[in-house]
């Protein structure tokens, strides 16, 4: 005979509000097998918890139920309560009376039927619940940064640093990200290539750093603690270790027109290129698509000209196996483009705004690279169309962000205050020219970020206008913004040179895909989800998978590189045991009855079933059944709903359990 | 004027105007964000055409026009409550104050409200008679506003109580007086005063 004891928690006012908890604790405890019920206001706190501690030692309970919030909340606090107490963790569950019942019900004596009913049901459940070793699973102390932006180089020294190995993976051919295009930041406006190209120079230094550039992630296989990840390495065309950059082949190619995506379009490159003269590596790569030789068979330049013999046209994409044991995710943002909608998007476009159709009419990190002294103008404010300087510039806030109708209805977050910074660019580079920012708010939630927003009106003379702009349109060689303001209360008009649009963050393209190769979540934007927004907020979902930076949602640097430390630091957590203890609510076969159909091995989305050889004594094959891998197994259900002849069974949450808390209702 | 769409350019924001309004208020416009706090507690906003942000806020944009031409200035009683309670330090009642004495000499400037008709007027007495001479001017006010019956039945009571003298009396040191207003006049042409 079982005897359960039943603790049902106030939750301050939240359940005992609409549910008569000691009603509810005077049902229970006249239910069969039930030797103690009571209720008590917070049931989570210390004094809570040696209530429960107590009552386990005192009343001899063998198992434990604790109506209260959703086992997702505290679930692990009452479980490590009842170890303490010495009872076997898995003896303890949770009826959620909160979320599904106090929170969502106004009716007091409904709620409390309701409620009755949850706990008689656990407490039919907890009577089958069986005693569960831990699992535990090695660790592979190497990591894996996905992404060689400023968030994955950071979390890559940090793990490195602390001397676990890193496999830092980029897709373009160098790494430095978005933060390489910028040319000053906020708040301090000190140069971004200054700060960043040291940090990336200590990436490929780093003695535990092995850096794959112009690589994508193939295929992630495995589990917290011991994942396979397949890299495709592009084929770059010139041979890493015999390339010394010297860049003679960049100067000799035929191929100068083809525009840079690292300049935003406006600065052009050659064929067989770096992305920007500080790249690391510094090694080139050939450009297949716009390559002569690879169009036409013919020119071959780059590879006569190589002193050391590096070109290799016939180099092939390669794939590489590594194993890790964590993965952080650094895959950093993209913009909003104005441009005509992409067919399938749901995101709209900018008809309003000319479709960007009007060549003066440019966004943000066009800006950037047009003020960056590294860039294709050396750091003068040029219209793209006709190359003179503007004399009047208007910035747009908002453009795609905070805009449902468009499609999106986040806040980009740093736009305000990359806003105020350009229009300090273009007053310390053209001296009699006006900037005019037309804003709805200015959000600038950061350290000494309002101060900067007010020095860039009060010192730096730019003039804020709190309205947004309903329409641009050419006139000659001039843009027409039609906007208002809304302080003053009518229509306004600027006749400008060039307008600059703070258009909105999004994920990179392709976010999607590759959360889908990791079976991470991501909301309908495809920026990826934390575990919890506020108290897990760098863990994904799946154990063992790490968010830094904006891949996540809009952030700016300093933001950034702390999530990304954090991660690292969550890594280093994760290393810090040789072994990993798992929660052993996993499936099981029943050898004896499993026919070896294999309808789990298909349906499993973590490729936990395996196939196993049952064989008698002089070693002849029997059958060949089923076995689910304890450390890959996430629990699931999956296969236990599947299995045709009802040979899977997933502990805790058994056929029998399941009839029990039916049969209970 | 109010309504009017508003164009801007280096040419129409009138940076040398709010330059004067600043140097004489001794505050900037500038540190305004629009908060509203000036208006929400100003006793007479309900009278204006531009309330006191929207004041500051066409500063900002160089746009004096818009509010000389509106009666917003003249309307304001000076109570300094805006002053007090600005977050940002901006000494809105000042600025009031420096509108009012620009507005004097401003192209387009409001004459709804006969203010500046009344100090003309006011000056004109003294300089003429060393005093004021108060017959005079109501008379020539009621005369030059158009209004001939303004206030008319208000002479007898204040003839009776003397309020009012019907003959002017000259101040004795009339060269003395006549020095000060060609100075301040040297120096207005100098730009040296208002």
């Amino acid at each position: 005979m079982s005897r359960i004891g039943v603790f049902i928690c106030h939750c301050g006012e939240n359940i005992s509000r609409t549910v008569d908890v000691e009603r509810v604790a005077a049902e229970i405890g006249k239910l069969s097998g039930v030797a103690f019920a009571t209720d008590y206001k917070y049931m989570c706190s210390d004094p809570g918890q040696n209530l429960l501690k107590k009552a386990i030692q005192e009343q001899k309970l063998t198992h434990v139920v604790v109506a209260a919030c959703s086992p997702r909340m505290h679930e692990k606090t009452f479980r490590k309560a009842v170890e303490a107490a010495g009872l076997n963790p898995f003896l303890c569950e949770m009826a959620n009376i909160r979320e599904h019942c106090s929170w969502v019900h106004e009716n007091r004596e409904e709620a409390t039927v309701k409620a009755i009913d949850i706990v008689s049901m656990m407490v039919e459940r907890v009577k089958k619940n069986r005693i569960l070793p831990g699992i535990t699973v090695p660790v592979t102390k190497r990591s894996l940064v996905i992404g060689g932006g400023i968030a994955g180089i950071q979390a890559a020294l940090d793990i490195a640093d602390c001397g676990h190995e890193v496999i830092l993976v980029e897709r373009e051919p160098s790494i430095g990200g978005h933060m390489a295009q910028l040319s000053e930041t906020f708040p301090t406006l000190d140069c971004s290539q200054c700060i960043m190209t040291p940090k990336m120079v200590d990436v490929a230094n780093h003695p535990k750093i092995k850096l794959y550039t112009y690589s994508e992630i193939e295929l992630v296989e495995g589990y917290i603690g011991n994942f396979q990840v397949t890299i495709k390495k592009k084929a770059r065309s010139v041979d890493e270790d015999k390339c010394t950059g010297c860049g003679v082949c960049m100067t000799k190619c035929p191929q100068k027109k083809i525009p840079n995506k690292f300049d935003q379009n406006i600065g052009m490159r050659t064929a067989i290129y770096v992305p920007f003269p500080q790249a690391v590596p510094n090694t080139p790569v050939i450009d297949r698509d716009n390559c002569t030789w690879f169009k036409t068979g013919k020119c071959g330049v780059c590879k006569k000209v190589c002193g050391p013999g590096a070109v290799d046209f016939e180099q092939q994409d390669t794939l590489v196996v590594e194993a890790v044991g964590a993965i952080v995710v650094a895959t950093g943002f993209d913009l909003y483009s104005i441009d005509e909608k992409p067919k399938g998007s749901p995101i709209k476009g900018y008809g309003e705004f000319g479709h960007g159709k009007i060549p003066d009419v440019i966004d943000g990190m066009t800006f950037e690279r047009l003020a960056s002294a590294s860039g294709p103008t050396g750091g003068k404010i040029l219209r793209p169309s006709d190359g003179k300087e503007p004399k009047q510039i208007v910035f747009i806030q908002c453009v795609g962000s905070r805009a449902r109708e468009k499609g999106i209805s986040y806040c980009s977050k740093v736009c305000c205050m990359y806003t105020a910074k350009h229009t300090m660019l273009y007053h310390h580079k053209v001296h009699d020219g006006q900037a005019y920012v037309f804003f709805m708010d200015a959000r600038t939630p950061g350290k000494s970020y309002d101060e900067f927003w007010r020095r860039s009106i009060e010192e730096e003379e730019a003039v804020y206008i709190r309205g947004m702009v309903s329409r641009l349109y050419q006139k000659g060689d001039k843009i027409v913004v039609m906007g208002s303001d809304i302080a003053v209360g009518v229509q306004v008009e600027i006749e400008t040179d060039m307008v600059v649009l703070a258009t909105a963050v999004q994920p990179q393209k392709g976010a999607d895909l590759l959360a889908q190769k990791l079976g991470i979540s991501y909301d309908k934007y495809n920026f990826y989800s934390e575990a919890h927004a506020k108290l897990r907020p760098v863990e994904c979902a799946t154990a063992g998978i790490y968010l830094a930076g904006a891949c996540q949602g809009p952030k700016d640097i300093p933001e950034t590189v702390s999530q990304a430390s954090a991660a690292a630091a969550k890594v280093m957590t994760l290393f810090s045991k040789d072994k990993l203890e798992r929660e052993p609510i996993v499936a099981r076969v029943r050898e004896a009855g499993c026919v070896g159909c294999f309808a789990c091995k298909k349906v499993c989305a973590y490729g936990a079933v395996e196939e196993k050889e049952i064989r008698d004594r002089q070693g002849n094959l029997i059958k060949v059944v089923a076995y689910v891998n304890p450390g890959v197994c996430a629990g699931c259900g999956t296969c236990q709903a599947t299995c045709p002849s009802k040979c899977v069974e997933l502990d805790g949450y058994t056929d029998e359990q399941i009839i029990a808390m039916i049969e209970a209702l | 004027m109010k309504k009017k769409k508003m164009v801007i350019s280096q040419e129409t924001m009138d940076v040398d105007f709010v330059r004067k309004v600043e140097a004489l208020s001794g505050t900037s416009v500038r540190r305004c964000f629009q908060c509203g706090k000036c208006s929400a507690g100003c006793p007479m906003a309900t009278f204006m055409e531009h309330p006191p942000n929207r004041v500051v806020r066409l500063l900002q944009l160089g746009q004096w026009q818009r509010v000389l031409a509106g009666r917003s200035i003249w309307y304001c009683a000076s109570c300094e409550t805006c002053t007090t309670r600005c977050p940002n330090k901006v000494d809105l009642a000042s600025i009031m104050d420096a509108l009012r004495k620009l507005s004097w000499d401003a192209e387009g400037a409001s004459k709804e409200s006969y203010v500046q008709l009344a100090n003309k007027l006011f000056l004109q007495n003294i300089r003429t008679y060393g005093r004021q001479y108060e017959m005079r001017l109501a008379a020539v006010f009621n005369v030059k506003s158009g209004q001939f019956l303004k206030d008319l039945m208000l002479g007898p009571k204040l003839l009776a109580k003397g309020k009012l003298k019907m003959f002017h009396s000259k101040n004795k040191n009339m060269p003395e007086i006549e020095k000060i207003f060609t100075r301040i006049e040297e120096m207005r042409k100098k730009g040296e005063a208002l």
